[in-house]
């Protein structure tokens, strides 16, 4: 029988851990809605919230009070079931994602030996509850938009494995916490620059985050999922989602950073390895919401074209290389510099992609002149 | 690519400089000397009245009819013994804040260079409870200027007014 973690029976002390997590998310995602809304603000020259308390702190406070004092609404052609229970399918995974996240040493809620597996697992769930959510909504929008963040998260899951894989190659197990302990000395980033940057654009599409926010693109889909929801149902989303972006950022700076072991080893205390942990992950979550104030959203066929034709055949080669050096025995260094000739060869394959001539107007009439009278034929 | 990475150079230069955007409550940006709000009635100081004759030219120019104006005879004038060569002075007069919009006519059409556009921030913080608390009468209008808070363009009389 596992000991508790403060020398409780084991049911308490899960209950224990339970709640610290809830009251864990819930800060953490209030904390990063504001956060992200001051430096967005930055980054469009403005100020963001700042008159509910001081410098604008309370204001997620205030809006989720406001939330949950809204009315719960439900349209009458909502199916209730699929509607109702759609946002729990869609929290309750993120929220079993933290039962890996590694904070620090010893302090994960439970060190898994197929941690990365269960991650993945986990983690994907949350798309049944957005295809419920545009489901049972009976709402165009919601349905499109459920339908988007399947075919979205489908073809992304598949970069983001591999090239998680690759990272769990090099540290030969899946075990997060043990992963996070071989990077003493040098980080995965290093070893794997490819990966890192697959796997980033990869959870950037997982998170749905903007430039692969076409699920909620409010332009296009006016908030896909969420357009019927309201009150306490929809915030549950917004939670899941800051939550999810925690959690991501958490994830990658474990496997590709170092996250607490990365630089200064396992002596350091425990609470400064949570200071580090969380300093690497703030600095991705930056990068995030820099990367939502500079790139606009991509198209459908732009983004399945990207997952497929460009960031798996490159995740797959990495694995590739990986089980060459690693199995021959070859030298590190060979991983480093076929990750920075597969970062070069992505960057050029995006390049290449972005400034392909247009085809011309003739040629697409003509194309379409051919498939009518097939059609007709 | 390029274009990606130069979208992220961009953002990341806007992040770098400080906001535009004012805290306005508590930062009051400082206005520019034509700045247009509220009609005000200028005081002249050398003789300590109003400048305003009570001529109506206003009243009759404002497109909104915002204004009521009255006159009486100058109690200061030279005939009574007063030191102001104004026969005639206003008695009373009453702008609607709620109905003014701001055209400057008035101030074109005066003869004296009595009304004047107020350029502080005084004239655009005005919201009050009631509606009737934004006629404003005589001594309402001229507060500020018999107390010296507007501002230097606003034309003074002697002082050439637009060229």
């Amino acid at each position: 029988m596992p000991t508790g973690l403060f020398g409780l029976n084991p049911w308490l002390d899960g209950v224990i851990r339970l709640l610290i997590i809830v009251g864990l998310m819930t800060v953490v995602a209030m904390g990063l809605i504001y956060i992200e809304r001051k430096v967005l603000g930055r980054f469009h020259a403005r100020i963001g919230p700042q008159r509910t308390g001081p410098f604008g702190l309370l204001q997620s406070v205030a809006d989720a009070l406001k939330l949950v004092g809204k009315e719960d609404l439900r349209p009458r052609n909502a199916d209730p079931w699929t509607f109702e229970f759609g946002p729990y399918l869609v929290f309750i995974p993120i929220f079993l994602g933290f039962v890996v996240s590694p904070f620090m040493a010893g302090f994960t809620v439970r060190v898994l030996d197929l941690g990365i597996l269960y991650f993945v697992a986990v983690s994907s769930v949350s798309i049944v509850g957005w295809v419920m959510a545009g489901w049972g909504s009976d709402n165009r929008y919601a349905m499109i938009g459920g339908m988007r963040a399947a075919a979205q998260a489908i073809s992304y899951e598949l970069p983001f494995v591999l090239s998680l894989l690759s990272v769990s190659m090099l540290a030969g197990t899946l075990n997060i916490n043990e992963i996070v302990e071989a990077q003493t000395s040098v980080p995965n980033i290093v070893w794997q620059p490819l990966a890192f940057i697959i796997f980033f654009i990869a959870a950037l599409a997982e998170l749905n985050r903007p430039p692969f926010d076409i699920p909620v693109g409010e332009s296009e889909v006016v908030g896909g999922p969420f357009v019927e929801y309201s009150g306490i149902r929809w915030s549950m989303f917004f939670l899941g989602e800051y939550a999810s972006l925690f959690i991501m950022s958490i994830l990658i700076s474990a496997l590709f950073l170092g996250g607490y072991e990365w630089p200064f080893g396992t002596q350091l205390g425990i609470g400064w390895q949570l200071v580090l942990t969380v300093i690497k992950a703030s600095m991705l979550i930056f990068l995030i919401i820099w990367v939502r104030a500079s790139v606009p959203r991509l198209r459908i066929d732009q983004l399945m074209g990207y997952a497929w034709k460009i960031l798996l055949p490159l995740s797959l080669l990495q694995v590739l290389v990986n089980g060459f050096v690693l199995v021959y025995d070859l030298p590190k260094l060979l991983l480093t510099a076929a990750g920075l000739g597969g970062v070069f060869l992505l960057v050029w394959l995006t390049e290449h992609a972005i400034t392909r001539p247009r085809e011309s107007r003739a040629t697409a009439a003509a194309t379409a002149a051919t498939l009518q009278s097939e059609a007709a034929s | 690519m390029r274009g990606i990475a130069k979208s992220m150079l961009t953002t990341l230069s806007v992040f770098l400089r400080p906001p535009v955007t004012r805290d306005y409550p508590n930062f009051h940006k400082p206005l520019p000397e034509r700045d247009r709000a509220f009609p005000l009635l200028l005081w002249d100081k050398d003789i300590d009245e109003p400048f305003c004759t009570g001529c109506h030219a206003c009243e009759r120019a404002c497109p909104v009819e915002c204004m009521t104006v009255l006159m009486k005879d100058n109690p200061n004038h030279r005939s009574v013994g007063g030191s102001s060569t104004r026969r005639k002075i206003i008695d009373k007069f009453w702008i609607d804040y709620a109905r003014c919009m701001r055209c400057n006519i008035c101030v074109e059409v005066c003869n004296f260079d009595a009304i004047a556009m107020n350029n502080t921030w005084s004239g655009h913080e005005t919201s009050v409870y009631d509606r009737k608390d934004l006629v404003m009468d005589l001594q309402q209008l001229t507060t500020q200027s018999h107390s010296g808070a507007i501002k230097e363009w606003v034309p003074v009389l002697g002082q050439a007014n637009e060229s």
